[in-house]
């Protein structure tokens, strides 16, 4: 069972065919750097998304590799050409089985 | 000069004495007070005021989720009792901490007390995540409205309390709150402003924390920076100092969820 | 004697060691370039990072990078990777854009633990490299947990 959390995206519905649509896809994700210590002066274990994937009609349009230097509840705006009618799919990676997968259509006209 | 000259002449010095005046008259009773967002950088502005790029944008989706969750042997929910949110729950964040039933109870403890008595749920620890989730969906309803604080002879006992906590010398560092947040607002420490501590954003989500947060932990952790004993959750005097928060800030416009740095 | 001056040297020696680690050194961050670039030459323009030059958190830092560049088949931006040259694990964020990407224009949020130099490579489809920066100075927020 994979672990997951809420992932939102943020992009325009429709599109004239050509049109560059701006992304903003944001994770609820702690990104747990491996530098913090708790209480008892331990290190807390590193725990963070290592990987980001836009998938547009199936064929991939973006991608990100994530470190622990990249900041909690993590946040993106890309961009990419209207092409065609379809699925947008927006998935993460990471430690710990992290799986969070969304998706959302867009009109090109 | 005649009579009615000199009467004349005394009326139209008045009326410009007035009117010299008016600007000076609106001046003074112009509100100096101002939110803690006029003082960050443009980008952490916007990361607050855009509300697909403010992390409490989760808290808000849990808390929203939460409030339709059924529990207890008659499957109730917050919604059972309180309806739409959007509708039932407009200005009430913007009233707490109140006394209730002689008790000053915060947001947080009404949460609980709700959840106990009416869901058959446990109570929840104050920085948890469900409490944090209900109490910035909560709020987040009083977006745009006026703090308000009735001024009942009981409440006021309890807001000068608060004030007296406010101006009192504390921790290592001997420092009131007075002395930074109404003497020195506006000057830097370090690298940062320091604002008039007006809770006009809460629950945050605070940068330094990486999470949503409540005003008493951020109270906690103002009593740290003097260096003193931090007053406890839920404790009357957190409560009663935040009491006063929300005396000196009442009418201001309630904006959470507020990020601060 | 000896044994007891060898012993007290070597705690005091451990005792200074910083107990965690803020900084890369300078190796690291050029060796984290290096591993992008390889052995090519690096130019300098083209590539404008956006950091604001007074940060209150190091936690969460907005920034953005853009790319000149026409995002044509034959002429695009493969990826723009992020390195810090200042944190102790340099490499931060790296982007991977197609020509039909429209912009190299990316944003997202950084930590970033101390005053530093950020870089910002950009990798292009010619197999090139193009390199921007930003300075900024980041500063702690008042009163914490600690």
């Amino acid at each position: 069972m994979s672990k997951t959390s809420r992932s939102l995206v943020t992009m325009p519905s429709q599109a004239k065919q050509g049109d560059i649509i701006d992304i903003k896809v944001i994770v609820q994700h702690d990104m747990e750097s491996g530098f913090r210590r708790d209480e008892q002066g331990s290190i807390i274990p590193r725990d963070i998304l290592r990987g980001f994937l836009c998938t547009y009609n199936g064929t991939e349009v973006f991608r990100a590799d994530l470190h622990p230097g990249t900041g909690a509840n993590p946040m993106i705006v890309f961009s990419t050409v209207a092409t065609e009618t379809g699925t947008f799919e927006f998935t993460w990676t990471g430690d710990n089985d992290y799986l969070a997968k969304t998706t959302s259509q867009l009109t090109v006209t | 000069m005649s009579l009615a000259i000199r009467s004349t002449l005394r009326l139209w010095l008045l009326g410009l004495a007035v009117l010299l005046s008016w600007p000076a008259c609106a001046q003074q009773a112009k509100d100096s007070r101002q939110s803690s967002y006029e003082l960050m950088t443009p980008e952490i502005q916007a990361m607050q005021a855009n509300p697909d790029s403010n992390p409490a944008a989760f808290w808000l989706l849990d808390g929203q989720a939460l409030w339709s969750e059924q529990h207890g042997s008659e499957r109730k929910s917050c919604a059972s009792c309180h309806g739409d949110a959007a509708k039932t729950m407009k200005g009430v964040a913007a009233s707490f901490p109140k006394l209730q039933r002689g008790r000053l109870t915060s947001l947080e403890e009404q949460v609980n007390q709700c959840r106990t008595t009416h869901l058959e749920l446990p109570s929840v620890s104050h920085e948890s995540k469900t409490s944090l989730a209900l109490t910035t969906y909560i709020a987040a309803q009083s977006k745009g409205m006026p703090i308000q604080v009735e001024a009942t002879p009981a409440a006021m006992t309890q807001v000068e309390t608060g004030r007296l906590m406010f101006e009192q010398r504390m921790g290592q560092l001997n420092l009131s709150c007075a002395q930074c947040h109404d003497q020195r607002a506006g000057l830097k420490l370090g690298g940062s402003s320091i604002p008039q501590a007006h809770p006009t954003g809460y629950p945050i989500y605070r940068l330094e924390w990486q999470s949503m947060g409540s005003l008493e932990r951020r109270l906690r952790n103002c009593m740290i920076g003097v260096r003193a004993e931090p007053f406890a959750f839920d404790s009357t005097e957190i409560k009663q100092l935040e009491a006063f928060l929300m005396w000196r800030a009442r009418g201001m416009l309630i904006e959470t969820p507020g990020v601060r740095p | 004697m000896n044994t007891r001056r060898r012993f007290i040297g070597m705690s005091l020696s451990v005792g200074l060691l910083p107990l965690t680690r803020t900084h890369a050194s300078e190796e690291e961050a050029q060796l984290a370039v290096e591993k992008i670039v390889g052995k090519a030459f690096v130019k300098s323009n083209r590539v404008k990072l956006d950091i604001p030059p007074l940060v209150e958190n190091g936690n969460l830092v907005p920034m953005t990078v853009a790319v000149d560049s026409p995002m044509t088949a034959n002429d695009f931006v493969k990826a723009i990777h992020i390195v810090a040259e200042g944190n102790p694990l340099p490499n931060i964020i790296s982007f991977y854009l197609r020509a039909r990407s429209g912009r190299a224009t990316v944003q997202s949020r950084i930590r970033l633990s101390n005053s530093q130099r950020v870089l910002a490579i950009a990798e292009m489809s010619d197999g090139s490299f193009h390199q921007g920066f930003a300075n900024t100075l980041v500063t702690l927020s008042a009163c914490t947990e600690v």
